[in-house]
């Protein structure tokens, strides 16, 4: 029996589906079962940036329309062993779909898959509900900023009143050169801000641009930053003890800077 | 002479920005505790009332900031005690 999780975040462009595909396809990778659910109904791009958009033919909506059975509305990704999609439906909208339904999908795929990961919709409205519906736990996904962190921790009380536990954070887009400056909110100003557990720190990497362009998650492309941190925080959820890196700032600004004050 | 301080003039914007969230949160976790309140009241009321006889819309409950905590105050004026 597998988990559901659902990954969500509060504020809109924050990293929920860059951090679904790669943390899904990463697990894969490491031999895991996994399946991707896009509950942004109406918005979908799980699709896209899994880059299996030209053979999505049902979705879950079609499997709520009992129009086809669950197993056919998977797609499977031709890159990895054991990693499929369920879709979401692009002409309904988030309120076509009750709670009860997302639960029922997501209780029938736990039975199959290691790992049900649900990629929520931002806001705290109805799409968020039904994404968390048929969840047991939760990966806040937050950027370094005000306007992310308030989201997050508002999300973080609404899931904490559903009883989901354990809800794990993931700092996404964090640019080490700018924390070292003083312009960026730092990982452990977040933690201390939000008090839950760390998953993992995403760094800004201009790779992740170029993989959604693609249609190919960056953790295929090892080597980047970006893809090392999502491998790194799959192994952590499989039970692996991988310790968190503090980030290294490697601007040769900040060298030199460094430099500087040692040898004043 | 410290080179660092040619680069840094001003307060660094992320003390700012971590001071700003803890006075925001503050409040909006104060507004979302509002609803919880009136669910606590309501539930208190039910216990209490086995033992109080509370005249009608009576009860009166609040929560006060002080410093870095806050205070429950809870108002049950009654009329009778049952039961004691
Ligand atoms: N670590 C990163 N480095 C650089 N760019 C990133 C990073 N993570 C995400 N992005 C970019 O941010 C944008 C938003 O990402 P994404 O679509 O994953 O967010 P989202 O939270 O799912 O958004 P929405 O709320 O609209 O569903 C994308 O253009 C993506 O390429
Ligand atoms: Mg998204």
């Amino acid at each position: 029996m597998g988990k559901v999780i659902v990954i969500t975040s509060g504020k809109g462009g924050v990293g929920k589906t860059t951090s679904t595909a790669n943390l899904g396809t990463a697990l894969a990778m490491i031999g895991k079962t996994v399946v991707l659910v896009d509950a942004d109904i109406g918005l979908r791009n799980l699709d896209v940036v899994m880059g299996l958009e030209s053979r999505v033919v049902f979705t879950s909506m079609d499997v709520i329309e009992k129009n086809c059975d669950l197993d056919k509305a998977l797609v499977k990704d031709r890159r990895v062993e054991q990693l499929v999609l369920l879709a979401a439906s692009q002409r309904n909208r988030k309120d076509d779909i009750k709670p009860e339904q997302m639960q029922d999908i997501c209780e029938r795929l736990k039975e199959i898959y290691d790992f049900v990961f649900v990629d929520s919709p931002a806001g705290i409205e109805q799409g968020f509900h039904n994404a968390a519906a048929g969840a047991e736990e939760a990966i806040i996904i937050t950027t370094p900023d005000v306007s992310a962190i308030r989201d997050a921790d508002r999300i973080i009380g609404l899931l904490q009143n559903q009883n989901i536990e354990p809800i794990n954070l993931i700092i996404n887009r964090l640019s080490p050169a700018l924390v070292k400056k003083g312009n960026m909110i730092s990982k452990n100003d977040v933690l201390d801000i939000l008090n839950i557990d760390l998953l993992g720190v995403i760094p800004e990497d201009t790779g992740v641009i170029a993989s959604t362009n693609r249609g190919i998650p960056l953790v295929h492309n090892d080597g980047s930053p970006g893809a090392e941190a999502y491998m790194r925080i799959a192994r952590r959820m499989t039970g692996q003890r991988i310790p968190i890196p503090e980030m290294r700032d490697d601007n040769f600004f900040s060298k030199l800077l460094t430099w500087f004050s040692r040898n004043q | 002479m410290d080179f660092r301080k040619l680069f840094t003039r001003k307060t660094k914007s992320n003390n700012i920005a971590t001071q700003r969230l803890q006075l925001i949160l503050k409040q909006d976790r104060f507004e979302v505790g509002e609803d919880s309140m009136k669910k606590l009241q309501y539930e208190l009321t039910e216990v209490l009332s086995k033992y109080f006889e509370f005249t009608m819309n009576s009860v009166n409950m609040s929560l006060k900031q002080e410093g870095n905590s806050y205070v429950l105050i809870a108002d049950f004026p009654f009329s009778e005690s049952k039961n004691l």
